[in-house]
């Protein structure tokens, strides 16, 4: 039986993350790979559907504290992160599949890195069931209120 | 022989509002019944499923079927009043979306069903009895709907044609929808026939917005009593204005209470709840994890709040029999 290798969706920002290297190059080397012109214009529907999509874990690169390219992008994507974690706990997804760091890496030699970093956490933690099932939450007398 | 149009008005897993809310069309009401034949309404008459059976496939005019899809009755229902009916109209947010109790899918059946039979405190139940789908007494079998495993939206479970939301829709909008059936001035299928803008458009309250709303503490409704003018998220109450449809008539802004998102997405867009998110923690006013952390702990469970009345057409919470069956 093949070992089980989580699927990473990664969206970094173009102004922090691997922007002295082609994209095209990064591409090849980075499976699922989404650039994007700033954290901040992720929308909580890109990520809730890439777990729809089947991914097993998003990891979202922006840059660092206080250094966004567009003031506040970073900061604003923190805040939608922070609520995603409670509504994907909810839906029954463990919220530490969708992680941010906030840094820089002109050559995006890290961003792999990272992303297997998460991918550890992720083997522990098993494939993903969308179903509207709990399946590995936690608490739910939580969501009885 | 009547050459009326035939009707048919069904009720799935609902809480009886819808029904009520056509019965407030009032006078209205007198004008669609002589128009009509209405061959099928529980709340009101008295016909038996068989007599539609017996129908031929396409002959009712229009069914106005409202409530979610929970059961197996639910479902048989749904399908036999698809095969007989010309067009169907998910009626009110439940068969829109689901509605509230679509919140059930955050839990599953199983457990579900050990609260209500077993572990809540006010449960006695030393025989561990619950409902079967088959029982036998006094040798006699005796059956009962089953629940699915999840809760449906109509659309979900059968091809439908129209939606008009709301928890219960506005008289305005019902009567509007019906005289458009009947005159046949409908607008393309699949379109919902409520106005397209997010509710703040038409907000009273909107004029004294601020130009830039900054949150610094969410409140909850009986925590603040906020001026009839007054934006409520300017003072921190949580209001699904900005990511829900407008056509309400704003009556819970009206009585001073902030919209919940009955009337579901606006146009184009399929997860309120998530656009909402981004919206609201756009207000937010906090740069730092910590800062983020004090502020969003107020914010009790958010994902009942943001996916109220929306949770199975949800990004995460959708999910389709269509296919399963046909």
């Amino acid at each position: 039986m093949q070992p089980y290798e989580p699927k990473i969706v990664c969206f970094s920002c173009c102004f922090g993350w691997g922007y002295l290297t082609g994209r095209d190059v990064l591409s090849v080397r980075i499976k699922n790979w989404i650039p994007v012109i700033c954290s901040g214009k992720l929308d909580s529907t890109h990520l809730l559907k890439a777990f729809k999509e089947g991914a097993d874990g998003v990891l979202i690169l922006g840059c660092p504290d206080g250094d966004c390219h567009f003031q506040d992008g970073n900061y604003q994507t923190r805040k939608k992160v922070h609520l995603l974690h409670k509504i994907l706990s909810s839906y029954g997804i463990d919220p530490r599949r969708l992680r941010m760091e906030l840094g820089t890496d002109p050559d995006g030699d890290t961003i792999t890195k990272l992303i297997e970093n998460l991918a550890r956490e992720l083997r522990q933690l098993g494939p993903i069931r969308v179903d509207g099932m709990q399946v590995e939450t936690t608490d739910r007398a939580d969501s009885r209120g | 022989m009547t050459k009326k149009p035939k009707v048919a008005i069904y009720w799935l897993g609902a809480c009886g509002g819808c029904d009520e809310a056509i019965v407030d069309l009032n006078e209205v009401l007198l004008q669609v019944a002589s128009a009509v034949d209405i061959v099928l309404w529980p709340l009101a008459m008295d016909q038996k499923y068989h007599s539609i059976e017996e129908l031929p496939d396409g002959s009712i005019t229009l069914s106005i079927i409202h409530g979610n899809v929970r059961n197996t009755e639910h479902e048989e229902m749904a399908r036999l009043l698809r095969a007989k009916s010309n067009l169907v109209l998910a009626f009110g947010t439940c068969a829109c979306f689901g509605g509230t109790t679509g919140l059930a899918n955050f839990c599953g059946k199983e457990s579900i069903m050990q609260w209500v039979y077993r572990d809540a405190p006010t449960v006695e139940n030393p025989k561990k009895q619950s409902p079967q789908p088959k029982t036998t007494v006094g040798g006699e079998s005796l059956t009962l709907p089953e629940l699915l495993d999840h809760v449906y939206s109509l659309n979900q479970v059968i091809p439908v044609d129209y939606y008009l939301p709301g928890c219960p829709p506005p008289p305005d909008l019902i009567g509007h929808a019906i005289f458009a059936v009947l005159e046949g001035k409908l607008p393309p299928r699949s379109a919902v026939l409520a106005p397209q803008k997010a509710l703040c458009e038409t907000c009273p309250r909107n004029n004294n917005k601020p130009p830039r709303i900054d949150i610094t503490g969410i409140k909850r409704v009986y925590e603040v009593e906020v001026d009839s003018h007054v934006c409520f998220l300017t003072e921190g109450v949580i209001c699904m204005g900005p990511a829900t449809r407008g056509g309400c008539g704003e009556t819970c802004l009206r009585i001073n209470t902030p919209c919940r998102g009955c009337f579901g997405p606006v146009e184009g867009v399929e997860d309120a709840g998530a656009k909402f998110l981004s919206a609201f923690a756009s207000l937010v006013k906090a740069t730092t994890d910590e800062q983020v952390q004090v502020i969003m702990e107020k914010f009790h469970d958010p994902a009942g709040c943001l996916y109220r009345f929306t949770q199975p057409t949800s990004t995460l919470g959708k999910r389709s029999k269509v296919r399963e069956t046909v």
